[in-house]
């Protein structure tokens, strides 16, 4: 499907574009995203298992929806590339009192501050679909996790069928405006080839999206 | 700025390396930077979050460019 390539890069070319955006909209991101992704961070943060304590480094934390998800034994390292998104994230961790938020940093998913089997969890939702280079966010992320460690990914896959790829098309330019690029290929998955796709669940009411659940050989 | 300045969580020296080398970092508590000796780079603690990004981080010797790889 070489046709899909320019649409694979969206309007997402490069880093500085994604973190400006995102620091645009810090001030609507709830209100925009809270409610329309649920469903899917719903569906992760269970598969998850939340009540196990243990290291989580969450991808594309934002405003910190999710963190009051996680059990207070957990440990829980939040990363975004937009500093005014984890001010907001880092206001809920206090207003909340949530003892498992443990690091807040800004970080390109592409390149991750963190040692080699960091993190027992490595969670992105909704991530690959605006990172100018999802294979590399996939390596990196593969990389932080621990053996026996599991990587979680929800994100919205292009379909392997013809109509579906056209409304994809004609939906792909109101999606960009909010910073969502509608299809990505599952062929990006392949990054993780060694690892094992031990679930893969689909989300309901957002066709092509789907919770993957990865775990690294021990 | 002020009520940060005793320096950042000690596990944030625990748990982040440098992006670019991948090796520990060094607290600076007086410029509130983590330097990165190998890359030759100071990330920046901005109120009290660490901005571990290579294009937004000091280079610690201006006359030379820090190698991006």
């Amino acid at each position: 499907m070489p046709q899909d390539k320019s649409q694979e890069q969206g309007s997402f070319s490069s880093f500085a574009a994604v973190k400006a955006a995102y620091g645009r909209n810090a001030g609507i991101y709830d209100l925009v995203f809270g409610a329309a992704l649920d469903r899917g961070r719903r569906a992760a943060l269970q598969a998850m298992d939340c009540g196990l304590s243990r290291r989580v480094l969450e991808i594309g934390v934002g405003t910190g929806l999710s963190l009051p998800s996680y059990s207070p034994q957990a440990r829980v390292v939040g990363i975004d590339v937009s500093p005014e998104m984890l001010v907001k994230a880092r206001e809920r961790a206090e207003r909340l009192n949530l003892r498992q938020v443990e690091v807040l940093a800004v970080m390109d998913g592409q390149r991750l501050a963190f040692r080699d089997g960091s993190f027992e969890a490595v969670v992105a939702m909704y991530v690959l679909s605006v990172t100018p280079e999802p294979r590399r966010l996939l390596r990196e992320m593969r990389r932080v996790c621990a053996p026996g460690g599991e990587v979680f990914i929800i994100n919205r896959f292009s379909s392997a069928k013809k109509l579906g790829r056209l409304v994809e098309r004609i939906a792909s330019p109101l999606s960009s405006a909010i910073g969502f690029r509608t299809t990505l290929s599952p062929e990006v998955l392949d990054e993780l080839d060694g690892m094992t796709l031990a679930e893969r669940r689909d989300i309901p009411g957002f066709t092509g999206t789907k919770m993957l659940r990865y775990v690294k050989p021990g | 700025m002020s009520q940060r300045s005793a320096g950042p969580d000690p596990k944030l020296l625990e748990i982040l390396v440098c992006p670019l080398t991948k090796e520990p970092l060094r607290f600076d508590a007086e410029r509130q930077e983590l330097i990165s000796e190998k890359a030759g780079l100071a990330y920046p603690i901005r109120d009290g979050i660490p901005i571990m990004l290579v294009d937004e981080a000091r280079p610690l010797d201006p006359d030379s460019q820090p190698m991006i790889g």
